[in-house]
């Protein structure tokens, strides 16, 4: 090696005005370092798309998971575990509106160390640690900003999401953000907010998880309608928000349920309704497949609709 | 009211101010005959000055300065493979930074760039090692590639670790990352021209 040549240069050392100082520098480098090498025990490269590979974490000893744009395939996926060992997996299942998708191994590797919940916070050190290839790199920031009730593109409620202040590199998406120890805090997507890095919480993560594994998609309720805001003035009485119905799909559940053009809906489930995300979250907590009760005002007259909401992916 | 983060953060910070001071001294800023702008790393008390070749083009003159206080500099040598040119400086004294072995570089360390980017002279820029870029056939290091925020004027100026060894020089970027020669390159060069200029 040309090491001989390279420690000749080591003749002088800079100046270190003061040593505690320097220390305590060299001390934050050698966490970060030991905690990206933590992290990248648990991410997986996964070769599901043109170019270069993306980024997966191990999230049960079975179980990767990535964000699903990345994965442009269905069916056997190849993955190549941290210790370089190239195993298979197949796709369990996916969600377009949290952009994640569950691979299941067909081996066994080490779950990601999950962090406790509080290091989830704004100003927080972290890192985002992914595999798009042979080796795991990494970027470095702070969390910019948490949302507790994050939405989706869709209206869909995600939970928590973190904004980051840091580079989402190419192939980095489904990589994993952990904290300073480099435990697992969420998984990193530069697709969910029109490029700006964000990760999806540990716990957001959790919910859709269970979903995919279990049936292959997250059931999102579905009625069959479009609604608008309206604000209704009693004449004995405050002004009330509502839901105006616009239109009501054939087959539809609503149309099941006799829901017409015209209706106003007041409340779902005892939640009041002043915008059309309201009524998603009432169906939502609502247990899928269960009737829901509908305040319902048509022509004047206070009436009540027993409505059973379908799932939008599979109309039953 | 002080919080256990901040008590920790502090000397870090500290020590990081003391990094920026030290590497000041190190460092010169070298424009080519067309105005453009680099940075340069003094080679301790040789006389030598270490930059990019694509700052110190081979056929013309160039100057290097400190404090606005500039002299003209010669082209000594040019590693093209390398983009490295050793120009010659015998007025230029600095601390001889001490050379990080590629080899032990860890992803997530901390690195420090330093230079003259956009005209904005003596910044300090801190990022994280992203990886090393290796040549595919000898499988030496090729590239030091950092998550760290570069722009023109950098080129030729250190990337440091927390310790302040040199590990290696900005060239470019590459979607987005700074990308470095190794130190261990640079070494080798200057080694290699002293070599046969003492021949």
């Amino acid at each position: 090696m040309h090491a001989k040549g390279i420690h000749s240069h080591l003749v002088t050392r800079m100046p270190t005005p003061n040593a505690d100082a320097s220390a305590a520098l060299s001390d934050l480098s050698s966490s970060l370092a030991a905690a990206v090498a933590r992290a990248a025990e648990s991410v997986v490269a996964i070769h599901a798309r043109r170019r270069i590979p993306s980024s997966g974490i191990l999230w049960r000893d079975d179980v990767v998971v990535s964000a699903s744009h990345t994965v442009k395939r269905d069916g056997d996926v190849p993955v190549v575990l941290p210790n370089g060992e190239r195993v298979n997996a197949t796709v369990a299942g996916r969600d377009a509106a949290a952009d994640l998708v569950a691979l299941r191994l067909e081996t066994k590797a080490a779950a990601a160390p999950r962090a406790s919940g509080d290091s989830l916070r704004v100003g927080s050190l972290v890192l985002a640690v992914g595999r798009p290839g042979q080796s795991a790199t990494a970027s470095f920031g702070i969390i910019s900003a948490i949302r507790d009730d994050w939405r989706a593109w869709d209206g869909t409620r995600l939970g928590r999401v973190a904004r980051l202040d840091l580079n989402v590199y190419d192939g980095f998406s489904g990589g994993a953000l952990v904290d300073a120890s480099g435990a697992l805090l969420g998984v990193n997507n530069s697709a969910l907010a029109r490029g700006a890095p964000l990760a999806l919480s540990a716990d957001a993560v959790d919910r859709v998880l269970a979903e995919l594994l279990e049936r292959g998609h997250v059931r999102r309720p579905f009625l069959g309608i479009s609604a608008q805001p309206v604000m209704l003035a009693p004449a004995d009485g405050d002004d009330q928000p509502a839901l105006l119905i616009t239109s009501v799909a054939a087959d539809s559940a609503a149309q099941r349920a006799g829901l017409l053009v015209g209706d106003v809906l007041r409340a779902a489930a005892g939640r009041k309704l002043g915008h059309p995300a309201d009524l998603l979250d009432a169906l939502t907590q609502s247990r899928a497949g269960e009737p829901v009760q509908l305040d319902v005002l048509r022509g004047g007259t206070p009436t009540s609709v027993t409505v059973t909401p379908a799932d939008r992916r599979t109309g039953a | 009211m002080s919080t256990p983060l901040l008590t920790a953060a502090e000397p870090a910070a500290l020590g990081l101010t003391a990094l920026g001071a030290s590497l000041k001294e190190a460092v010169v800023e070298v424009r080519d005959d067309r105005g453009r702008s680099g940075t340069g790393i003094i080679w301790g008390d040789t006389g030598l000055i270490v930059t990019n070749a694509h700052c110190a083009p081979r056929n013309a003159s160039c100057r290097v300065g400190t404090d606005d206080v500039w002299r003209d500099a010669g082209v000594l040598a040019h590693h093209r493979h390398h983009d490295l040119a050793l120009l010659a400086a015998p007025h230029a004294r600095g601390p001889l930074l001490a050379i990080r072995d590629p080899d032990s570089l860890r992803v997530g360390e901390l690195v420090f760039a330093y230079g003259h980017p956009l005209g904005i002279n003596d910044a300090l820029a801190m990022g994280i090692l992203h990886g090393v870029a290796r040549d595919p056939r000898s499988g030496s290091p090729r590239w030091v590639v950092a998550d760290v925020r570069l722009a023109p004027g950098n080129s030729g100026g250190p990337l440091v670790d927390a310790e302040g060894r040199l590990v290696g020089i900005n060239s470019m970027v590459v979607n987005g990352l700074g990308a470095a020669v190794p130190a261990s390159a640079v070494a080798r060069f200057v080694e290699r021209v002293l070599a046969r200029r003492a021949a």
